[in-house]
């Protein structure tokens, strides 16, 4: 069975496994309803477009941490080990790095969905921002599967993961909130397209790398 | 190569010289207060100048010349210069009624130039306003001065900068700290990626050492920066792109102190932490060297500052600052063999 074909096949059980468990994604629904609803009631006096923005992508941020932190940890190692010898193992990492874009970029949209349904939505260019989204899901989905494959290695992982990601996703937040922030026509901006380089860049080169380290990150 | 002292001595002798001669070598003479600060057009005035290193009394009045400029065209001669002492001066001046200049004011730079300082600048010196705006009556009266043979400053000297003074010998601790600290990562990098292809121990004790030595410049860097900025940007933190990607940078590889602490076997505690660290390092690249670039920034080469390089970094300093880059590279490797050759000293005898 070739690369990619292994790749659809693991990323169709990621998805059964998460539909027949629905505890999970339940689970990361009600968290983002709760902080939209904390966040809201916080700043009863309402939100401008800049802030707005910044409250939405730390909200994000944190649902992504809590979405993928399981992707290494929910199933134990020796099933772990029985995937990596039935498949390539760079393709369960392709498969988990796939399954997490489909889930964070489900997540940001609700997120925007319910944020923007509370307070207001100020979402001027709707495709700049879904641009946005899908960037920032492919950049999060990248850099948090393979450090949650890396924390999930250590002995108390639970702490790991937003110590070892964060400064790391630092240049993604930054990139994506001036994207995000020209897509809520909050400030013209003139460099939009060498900030969707970079992203880009930024992403395609955080992918090679975790595909080049992968294989030795499994074995133990 | 550790075992062997020359790089260590070489290393030693450039930072004794660059400590020496960054320290000792003078400013170069410059202009720091002309006061009064603002001026009316038609009046004959008199400006109190007070210099820095300046030695007006050993020139002379006779040989002291005085301008005040505008822009390379309009430039005012003095009409008389009176010295007080080696750092007092009065020039005098007779404003022409009319500026060349089609708005209300504008500002004036001071020039001084005699032989025994050389010539100095004081950019933004005076302000001068005007009644009625006439650039075509102001003509000729502001085509009395001319830039004819100016003198040099004999000896050797440091260029004086007004917002910088004396803290511009921090060109030789605060930027070398940097290059040293980004040799250091690159070669524990290197040491890494050694790791994940042979699975040597030694090369991943010599990875956490030269962490360690990076994580040390590090700060190091960070604290002579927040100093300079104290005194050139009022403000030890001023959320700069620079200083805030830096802050960034020490978190990453802080993270990967962190990770170390969490595995209790060494096998794993190496490989996983080998792995962050190539992931961390390419990780700094956009932080470092991209981010920085596209967004403005107090520091030099930014936001329409001129890159440190061009006047800021003159042949007589470029003397002093090459050396001081390779003294502070080969200090940190130093220090790095010290960590390491400790850490394997534990590793053989005391297990861990």
């Amino acid at each position: 069975m070739n690369f990619f074909a292994q790749v659809g096949i693991l990323l169709r059980k990621e998805l059964l496994l998460e539909w027949r468990n629905g505890y999970a994604i339940s689970g990361i629904l009600l968290y983002v309803l709760s902080t939209v609803f904390v966040v809201y009631v916080s700043f009863f006096q309402g939100v401008s477009p800049m802030v707005w923005n910044t409250l939405y992508w730390v909200m994000v941020l944190f649902a992504t941490t809590n979405a993928v932190v399981k992707s290494f940890v929910q199933e134990n190692g020796a099933r772990q080990l029985y995937y990596y010898q039935l498949a390539d193992p760079t393709a369960v990492l392709v498969a988990k790095i796939l399954y997490n874009i489909l889930l964070l970029f489900a997540l940001s949209v609700l997120t925007w969905l319910a944020f923007g349904f509370i307070t207001n939505n100020p979402v001027q260019h709707l495709e700049k921002f879904l641009l946005a989204i899908f960037l920032g899901s492919l950049g999060f989905s990248i850099l948090f599967t393979f450090v949650s494959a890396l924390s999930a290695k250590a002995d108390n992982n639970a702490a790991l993961l937003p110590v070892l990601s964060f400064p790391l996703v630092l240049p993604i937040i930054m990139t994506l909130v001036k994207i995000s922030v020209s897509a809520l026509g909050a400030i013209r901006d003139s460099s939009l397209g060498k900030d969707i380089g970079i992203l880009i860049g930024i992403d395609l080169g955080l992918f090679a790398l975790a595909l080049v380290l992968f294989p030795f990150l499994w074995r133990d | 190569m550790i075992r062997q002292s020359w790089w260590k001595i070489l290393g030693v002798l450039l930072l004794v010289y660059t400590f020496i001669a960054g320290l000792m070598m003078p400013l170069k003479p410059g202009i720091i207060q002309v006061s009064p600060g603002s001026l009316h057009a038609g009046e004959a005035v008199e400006l109190v100048v007070r210099g820095y290193n300046s030695s007006y009394a050993k020139a002379g009045k006779e040989n002291m010349r005085a301008w005040l400029k505008m822009d390379d065209e309009n430039i005012l001669a003095a009409s008389k210069v009176q010295v007080l002492g080696n750092r007092d001066l009065k020039v005098f001046f007779n404003l022409p009624a009319y500026l060349p200049s089609k708005d209300s004011s504008g500002s004036f730079s001071l020039i001084l130039d005699h032989p025994a300082d050389g010539a100095a600048v004081l950019p933004n010196a005076v302000f001068i306003t005007q009644d009625s705006i006439d650039p075509a009556k102001a003509g000729s009266a502001w085509k009395s001065g001319r830039f004819e043979n100016l003198s040099e400053h004999p000896g050797k000297t440091f260029p004086f900068r007004n917002i910088l003074k004396e803290s511009i010998r921090n060109q030789y601790f605060h930027v070398p700290l940097w290059f040293a600290m980004m040799f250091l990562f690159l070669f524990s990098l290197i040491h890494s990626i050694k790791y994940l292809r042979k699975g040597d121990p030694d090369a991943d004790l010599r990875v956490v050492s030269l962490n360690q030595a990076g994580m040390i410049y590090g700060l190091l860097g960070v604290v002579t920066g927040a100093l300079w900025a104290k005194h050139t940007w009022g403000a030890y933190w001023s959320w700069d792109t620079k200083q805030n990607m830096t802050a960034i940078c020490l978190l990453i590889y802080a993270a990967y102190f962190v990770l170390r602490g969490a595995f209790q076997d060494d096998e794993r505690k190496a490989r996983l932490s080998a792995i962050y660290n190539i992931f961390a390092f390419a990780a700094m690249i956009p932080l470092l060297f991209v981010i920085p670039r596209m967004t403005d920034s107090l520091h030099p080469g930014a936001g329409g500052n001129p890159a440190f390089g061009g006047d800021d970094l003159d042949n007589t300093m470029r003397m002093v600052f090459y050396p001081a880059g390779v003294g502070w590279t080969l200090l940190g490797f130093w220090v790095a063999s010290i960590v390491y050759r400790i850490r394997a000293l534990e590793f053989k005898w005391l297990d861990r």
